[in-house]
């Protein structure tokens, strides 16, 4: 079983996020490498080659993302620890139990990118690992991988770890940025990508933990390396957060390509009290659910994305067949009207009018018309209810609103006539 | 207003970790918080001085976010995820247990100022769901009995430093993932346990 | 002149169309005439894409891709498509989602029948709302400063106030606040959305939420008269549109005029017209009778007086008689003021200023004469001048924008700090008299200002200068310009405040001047302000005509001017007020102002703008040209003043400057934007060189800087009720050095004495200050004098 990220803090849970072990078990080795005799653009072909896509959830290739850089200087690194994807907790096990495998893929993104002052924006709710991630970077200053003139090389990296402060929006990375800058947390219109206008309007890479955290490996190994694990499109091994209703929930990381049905009977132990699995959303809260005629679908970028959802942030959520689904998708619905940042119209507007609906269904107060109109306002959220989404709003919040929606309408178009006609949920 | 040489010494600190100063409202915000309990308005004056920022600027970045709490909140915050995942293990039971135990209804704070009760959107602790936060400080798998046990013993006890590992230690259960070493590190307030804030939480 | 944009091709709708290239989309179709919907996107503010309202299908590499037009540049070959099912389906979408919390309380909002909401909603609104739900609530609409109301129900967060507030006037005094579904716009708590530009923000509101204390409630729309004219307040000229309803003025609305004002105005301008229709108005002639009170009469009777000791009194010789005024009127009137005073009563004595501004030669004569829209194009801007924001508000925007959107570097030298200075790559201090020394350490670029010098090195550089303070020396700001005119690319704008003291200056009210930017000849004698009232003192001077001028008030000095007036054996005050000076004239003659009366006015870059009329004034008050007349005939003569065209038309016969300009030409096309009038062949020099002015040292003693503030105490601001109780208490602005020096404690009462008086004043510490310098605001209701050397002593 591959495995690239998870590795030193399974051997070593007592110590896995020091640099003592990290040291030991190997770590700062590859940047010492790269630092003694490798050119920054030889670190980027490797990372190109490696066909690395990006894990915070739009899946975009991170060599591709890192061509797009622009030359002004100077241009920073932005690390997206925001992690706030209902169902996701990969990151948070990443930046707690292994500091040092980020700070190292930092250090070698940074000198491939030319980039001298990196930024890791931790969400507010994530204390612990911000600590842990603040000390690791104070171990790494005073051992000489950050600051001025790294291991001799003359290269040098400040890193700032910034706290968020409850917005799940700031995953956005150009939210991020504005909140990075000391701004309120609303997406830029785009273009320019941050690439070419970031953070302070200069060049900006925003790449996730995860993605970056399998940049040492990738160095240390070569691109082609990484390249030959998992099936194409999809190369890898990559964290999956799995939780609901499982019987093993927890973090896999596991390499691409397995059925559905092997992740979650396997990894996940089957659903609980060996009940019945009702849906699942395969890729975080912003994703279209998946229902049992998908259990054989392999669970990789693009045969989820032919399938009308996304792998997203790798977020599973599993619901047995105990799960009002009005009830689910009004959760679901609910937190995106309350991250919704408000600036523009259809997002700020819709969908807290989809929660209304929703919450007056799941209170028996809904009407013959009401599924109809969810699928209007959602419409004109994301016009043609498409896959991928098109979206009137700035950021792809909105559509995410949408997801539960349409899951609900496609599915269990029933569920909700039951709540509709029978003054409430069917399932008590 | 300025705050006293040591909090104004820090948030010199922390104006200097960035390339511009306006980046600094966040943290900054944190430590006007973590002076005052909550974020009062001369903490967000004193923000604005320091960044060169208007006031209503200030407001305008603490409203978007919802840790700056601009209204008095208790000594201890308890938020009780209630998103998707911990929903459907039995959140919303959590809830109303602690919200039972405290007298708090979610989104108040108590006469008394021991507790503010809320529900929170997803803390990213799906895999030990259901779970909750006490200033911040995590606690997984959580049922409705240890929620009003923890609301108990901090109520008995009140702990000036809340510690994440010590209360999932005494009320928590399954975690989702192994959290390695115990901490030192822990809260004072409502306010998140980050080092360079100034707050607790320099622990080992 | 507009140089010709490059153009390329796009598909509108199916149908080919040649577009400016650079643009956004939504201008881009505007100008293939097809109108896209929008809220948030406004042309002169940088676009955001909130609103979503402008949305549209342009068609790319992966079929349709819907986008908003507002934030999508133009590019050769574009096809987009504005009325399709998709982008029709959407637009109506967005609609239905901005009135879903919309109260729809239409028939009491003052915005109601020009409301771009209302309009779209019933172009292509629903006609019902889908939503059962209760709509959003929040108490109606609450003050947010003492000229502005905000009504967060009525708001669709398209967020053009705030970004004009933090873009355009650099005072974000209000911000979004909360997230999501909880946005709305707001103050800080206790702090008031005090700005002086918050007029523009109701203007640009493209729904009801924002509404103007001053105009609520006072009018529908389709009630309202409106002509275009030119604001009266300064000598900026911004573009206006003069609304009233039954003979009253309700509003100014800012026209956007490029060159200019850009649609902005300050909110003295906007909010200043009240003065217009106030009770205080003067509507009867006024005769000083034999008790010596000013007592009503008939026109006949009180211009028969004026013409009898006028006319008495100027046929004992040339120059018995002097005129101050003719800098708040139009130009017209200017003209025949001169006329009336150089032809009629003989005399040379005149000047449109009081002694407060620049040589009336230099604002006509000044060489390389620059334009406001240099601005636009200038690498370094310096501004050694009054604090633009309290004196030239809407040339303060235009000069923040050179600096924070088009990348100027602005150098700002002044005694205290500026409304400038947060957008200043340089800040630079003095104290008054000190100026002379800086000027020359700057030019050498010595010490710590070798950065700044730097940055004039390299042009274009645009210079604006003027008297920072009152007590500054005229010759400072001639030898400021004197070295400005030397540096690259160089174009200077000489300021100075009074609306018309440009065109009084070209009209020829001043003792050098003719009309048309034309020297007297040499040897032509001729008193100024100071001249006039010094020699009404000593009674080389006997008859007095003041037209719009309050020297008792306004004058630096105003205990002489009060004297000068005591002292005149004949004074005749045609204005609109009885202003203190009135108030001592034998007889005051009512006058029809702004609005009241049609002519041409010009700003400080020498543009001449068209005023118009729109309303008929008091009854009892007769256009100024026909007093002037009236009282010539009375002596035999005439100033030829048929009617104010036939003033323009002479004036564009005669006055060299003004050749061509006639009402016709600015009434039409690119004319409406203003004629900048030509300077003459052999434009003056410079009238004073930089050693002129060598103020002795002034060493430790106390120096004084004394200017002025927006909202002063002056007669048309406290005439009007909204800008009265804005006016700035007078407080002495003192250096914490000099406190402790002076034994000062904060918030102490200190007498202040100076040249002209002494006066009691609470203290305010101002470290911007250079220590050894006390600030005083002008015209606050605290007069010393203007002198440099002032004394200061702490009151127990």
């Amino acid at each position: 079983m591959t495995q690239i990220l998870t590795t030193r803090m399974e051997a070593h849970p007592s110590d896995s996020h020091t640099l003592g072990r990290y040291e030991d078990t190997g770590g700062y080795a590859v940047l010492r490498t790269a630092l003694a005799g490798m050119q920054p653009d030889a670190i980027v072909a490797e990372v190109k080659a490696s066909n690395l896509r990006g894990r915070g959830g739009a899946n975009f290739p991170c060599g591709v993302k890192w061509g797009f850089l622009a030359p002004s200087r100077p241009r920073y690194l932005v690390i997206n620890g925001d992690e706030s994807e209902p169902g996701t907790f990969k990151d948070r096990q990443l930046l707690e139990r292994d500091p040092h495998q980020l700070i190292e893929g930092i250090i070698l993104s940074a000198y491939a990118l030319g980039v001298h002052h990196a930024f890791i924006y931790i969400r507010g709710e994530y204390p612990r690992p911000a600590r842990r991630v603040q000390r690791a970077v104070e171990e790494a200053y005073g051992a000489g991988y950050l600051g001025r003139d790294i291991l001799g090389s003359g290269f040098d990296l400040e890193v700032t770890v910034h706290l968020g402060a409850g917005a799940y929006i700031c995953g956005e990375e150009t939210a991020l940025l504005n909140s990075l800058e000391g701004r309120r947390g609303e997406p830029r219109i785009k273009p320019p990508f941050p690439a070419v206008e970031g953070l302070y309007a200069k060049p900006t890479i925003v790449n996730n933990v995860e993605t970056i955290s399998n940049i040492p490996w990738i160095v240390g190994n070569g691109g082609a390396a990484y390249d030959a694990i998992g099936p194409e499109g999809s190369r890898g091994t990559r964290m999956f957060s799995l939780s609901g209703h499982v019987n093993q929930p927890g973090n896999y990381e596991v390499v691409m390509g397995m059925t559905w049905r092997d992740f979650i009977y396997g990894y996940g132990g089957g659903i609980r009290h060996g009940n019945a699995l009702k849906a699942w959303i395969p890729g975080g809260a912003s994703a279209p659910w998946f229902v049992e005629e998908h259990l054989d679908t392999p669970l990789t970028i693009d045969d989820v994305a032919k399938n009308r959802s996304m792998l997203g942030s790798g977020a599973v959520v599993v619901m047995d067949e105990t799960t009002c689904m009005v009830k689910a998708a009004l959760r679901v619905v609910r937190f995106f009207a309350h991250e919704s940042c408000g600036q523009c119209t259809p997002c700020r507007e819709g969908a807290t009018w989809l929660q209304q609906v929703l919450t007056r269904i799941e209170a028996g107060a809904g009407r013959d018309i009401d599924l109809d109109l969810l699928l209007d306002i959602s419409d004109n959220i994301s016009p043609g209810l498409a896959w991928p989404p098109a979206m009137t709003t700035i950021c792809p919040l909105g559509p995410s609103a949408v997801s539960p929606i349409t899951s609900i309408a496609t599915y269990f178009k029933d569920e909700v006539a039951a709540h509709v006609h029978g003054g409430g949920c069917p399932l008590g | 207003m300025t705050w006293d040489r040591r909090t104004e010494d820090r948030a010199a600190a922390i104006v200097g970790r960035y390339p511009e100063k306006r980046s600094a409202v966040m943290p900054l915000l944190y430590l006007a918080m973590a002076e005052d309990g909550y974020l009062s308005e001369d903490g967000m004056r004193r923000v604005a001085q320091l960044t060169g920022l208007s006031n209503a600027q200030v407001q305008g970045v603490a409203s978007f976010y919802t840790m700056y709490k601009r209204d008095g909140v208790g000594e201890y915050l308890v938020s009780v995820c209630t998103s998707i995942s911990c929903m459907l293990l039995g959140g919303d039971d959590v809830l109303d247990a602690v919200a039972a135990e405290t007298g708090v209804a979610d989104g108040e704070t108590g006469e008394d100022g021991l507790f503010s009760v809320e529900h929170g959107e997803c803390i990213g602790a799906c895999g030990g769901a259901p779970a909750l936060q006490v200033n911040y400080e995590l606690i997984e798998g959580v049922t409705p009995d240890h929620g009003r046990a923890l609301c108990r013993w901090l109520a008995e006890n009140r702990p000036a430093v809340v510690r994440g590992d010590d209360l999932q230690e005494r009320f928590g259960g399954r975690r989702s993932f192994d959290w390695g070493p115990v901490e030192a590190g822990g809260a004072t307030g409502a306010v998140p346990a980050f080092g360079p804030l100034g707050t607790a939480g320099e622990g080992s | 002149m507009a140089e010709q944009p490059t153009l390329v091709t796009i598909t509108v709708d199916g149908k080919p169309a040649q577009v400016p290239a650079g643009t956004l989309l939504i201008e881009a179709v505007k100008a293939a005439g097809v109108h896209i919907p929008h809220f948030c996107y406004h042309p002169r503010m940088k676009p955001v894409g909130m609103c979503r309202m402008c949305l549209i299908e342009v068609e790319g590499p992966r079929g349709m891709l819907l986008t908003t037009s507002c934030t999508t540049p133009v590019a050769d070959g574009m096809a987009v498509h504005t009325e399709s099912d998709t982008v029709k389906k959407a637009q109506e979408g967005v609609l239905e989602f901005l009135l879903l919390n919309h109260p729809l309380d239409c028939p009491v909002c003052d915005r109601g029948g020009e409301c771009p909401l209302q309009d779209q909603t019933m172009a292509c609104g629903p006609g019902e709302s889908r939503m059962v739900e209760e709509k959003r609530h929040y108490p109606k609409p609450i003050p947010i400063s003492d000229l502005v109301l905000l009504d967060r129900e009525r708001c669709i967060l398209c967020a053009r106030c705030t970004r004009f507030s933090d873009e355009i006037s650099g005072d974000p005094l209000i911000e979004f606040k909360g997230r999501g579904n909880a946005v709305e716009v707001n103050t800080f708590p206790d702090e008031p959305f005090a700005s002086y530009f918050s007029g523009n923000t109701v203007q640009i509101c493209p729904v009801g939420a924002l509404t103007a204390t001053p105009y609520r409630f006072r009018a529908r729309p389709w009630d309202l008269e409106a002509v275009e004219s030119t604001c009266p307040h300064c000598s900026v000229g911004c573009r206006i549109s003069v609304q009233s309803s039954r003979n009253q003025v309700l509003r100014f609305m800012g026209v956007d005029n490029g060159p200019t004002n850009q649609g902005w105005l300050c909110d003295k301008g906007r909010f200043g017209f009240e003065y217009l229709g106030s009770p205080q108005r003067l509507a009867a002639p006024l005769i000083r009778n034999a008790d010596g009170v000013l007592q009503e009469a008939a026109w006949s009777d009180a211009l028969d007086l004026v013409a009898e000791r006028l006319g008495a009194l100027a046929a004992g010789g040339p120059d018995v008689v002097a005129g101050l005024g003719g800098a708040r009127g139009t130009n017209e009137e200017a003209f025949a003021f001169g006329k009336f005073l150089r032809e009629t009563l003989g005399t040379n004595n005149l000047d449109a200023q009081l002694g407060d501004g620049l040589d009336a030669r230099l604002l006509a004569g000044i060489t390389a004469r620059g334009t406001i829209d240099d601005l636009e194009r200038a690498r370094t801007v310096l501004v050694w001048a009054p604090d633009l924001k309290e004196e030239l508000p809407v040339l303060y925007l235009r000069v923040r924008r050179a600096a924070t959107e088009l990348g100027a570097r602005l150098i700002v030298v002044h005694p205290r700090e500026t409304g400038l200075d947060p957008v200043a790559a340089h800040t630079i201090r003095y104290r008054p008299g000190a100026g002379t020394e800086l000027l020359r350490r700057l030019a050498d670029g010595s010490g710590d200002l070798a950065e700044a010098r730097r940055a004039l090195g390299e042009g274009p550089v645009v210079a604006i200068v003027g008297r920072p303070g009152a007590g500054d020396d005229p010759r400072l700001a001639e030898a400021v310009l004197a070295f400005a005119a030397g540096l690259p690319g160089a174009t200077l704008l000489p300021v100075t405040r009074r609306s018309n003291v440009y065109g009084a200056a070209d009209m020829g009210l001043d003792p050098g001047l003719l009309p048309g930017r034309v020297a007297a000849p040499a040897g032509t004698g001729g008193r100024d302000a100071a001249g006039i009232i010094e020699g009404l003192i000593a009674g080389e001077v006997a008859g007095l005509v003041l037209l719009g001028a309050d020297p008792v008030a306004d004058y630096l000095e105003p205990a002489r001017a009060a004297a000068a007036l005591e002292a005149a054996s004949f004074t005749v005050a045609i204005g609109l007020f009885l202003d203190e000076s009135a108030a001592m004239a034998d007889v005051v003659l009512p006058a029809l102002g702004f609005a009241e009366v049609e002519g041409t006015v010009t700003n400080l870059e020498g543009r001449v703008q068209k005023v118009n009329r729109l309303l008929p004034g008091p009854a009892g008050a007769r256009p100024t040209h026909e007093i002037l007349e009236d009282i010539a005939r009375r002596m035999g003569g005439s100033i030829g003043a048929a009617s104010a065209e036939a003033l323009a038309a002479e004036m564009a016969a005669t006055a060299p400057a003004y050749a061509g300009i006639t009402w016709e030409a600015l009434s039409w096309g690119e004319g409406r934007r203003g004629i900048v009038a030509p300077g003459p062949a052999g434009s003056q020099p410079l009238v004073h060189a930089p050693e002129d002015h060598a103020p002795p040292p002034v060493g430790r003693n106390l120096v004084l800087h004394l200017a002025r503030v927006l909202y002063d105490q002056g007669t048309l601001t406290q005439a009007g009720p909204s800008l009265a109780k804005l006016a700035r208490p007078a407080a002495a602005h003192v250096h914490p050095e000099d406190a402790t020096r002076f034994g000062i404690p904060a918030g102490a009462t200190v007498r202040v004495t100076g040249s002209g008086g002494s006066v009691e004043l609470p203290t305010v510490f101002d470290p911007s200050l250079v220590a050894g310098t006390v600030y005083l605001p002008l015209h606050c209701g605290a007069s010393i004098g203007a002198g440099l050397e002032i004394t200061m002593e702490a009151v127990s």
